[in-house]
């Protein structure tokens, strides 16, 4: 799954780290779900949606 | 105001508990029960004692699995007990077979747990090779 958690981060000026705290996780698992190593769970899917003020399609689609 | 524990430091003060418990029950039952005793209801008693520890650090672990509040790392965590698991259950199986056809030095049950400990350790060699990150709880 493709995801633009990068872009939305870079356009916010926040580190991993910044996002991680937000969400409540690791900066591991932030780096991990941007490098697509790692597909999020439907309630982090919304957190991190809630977070970016978008839906989940508009940060996560389809390879 | 003290901050409350994380799930990462009561696994590891369970952990470190339990483990002196275990050193002070072996070496109980060492003096307890003496060299070649019959397997009477008491030299039993004495000898799985300390076995109760190890129920208690199976319950420990997963304990902390469910207390792990980071789903990425849940699941490196996990990843790393089913390496363990199959890296046990194949050093047994397959040691168990070559008992049983070649003369080699019998491989005691006990070391069983000792052996999955070896394999988480080998899970994270494997979650630092596939992941980038051994899957230690740096939060």
């Amino acid at each position: 799954m493709k995801n633009r958690l990068k872009v939305l981060r870079a356009e916010r000026d926040w580190s991993q780290q910044d996002l991680a705290e937000r969400l409540g996780v690791s900066r591991q698992s932030v780096n991990a779900i941007e490098t697509e190593k790692y597909d999020p769970s439907l309630p982090l899917a919304f957190k991190i949606a809630e977070v970016f003020d978008q839906t989940i399609e508009d940060i996560f689609s389809k390879d | 105001m003290v901050a409350a524990p994380t799930a990462k430091q009561r696994y590891l003060r369970v952990h470190i508990g339990l483990s002196v418990l275990y050193v002070a029950l072996v070496a109980l039952a060492s003096y307890v029960v003496p060299d070649d005793a019959a397997p009477t209801p008491g030299v039993v008693f004495w000898s799985i004692l300390p076995g109760l520890i190890v129920i208690g650090w199976i319950w420990n672990m997963g304990r902390y699995l469910f207390a792990m509040e980071d789903e990425y790392l849940r699941m490196l965590e996990t990843r790393k007990a089913l390496v363990a698991t199959a890296l046990t259950l194949a050093v047994s199986g397959g040691w168990g077979l070559l008992e049983l056809f070649a003369t080699v030095p019998r491989l005691p049950v006990f070391f069983v747990f000792p052996i999955w400990c070896l394999g988480l350790a080998v899970g994270s060699l494997v979650n630092l090779a596939t992941a980038g990150t051994s899957g230690q709880d740096c939060a």
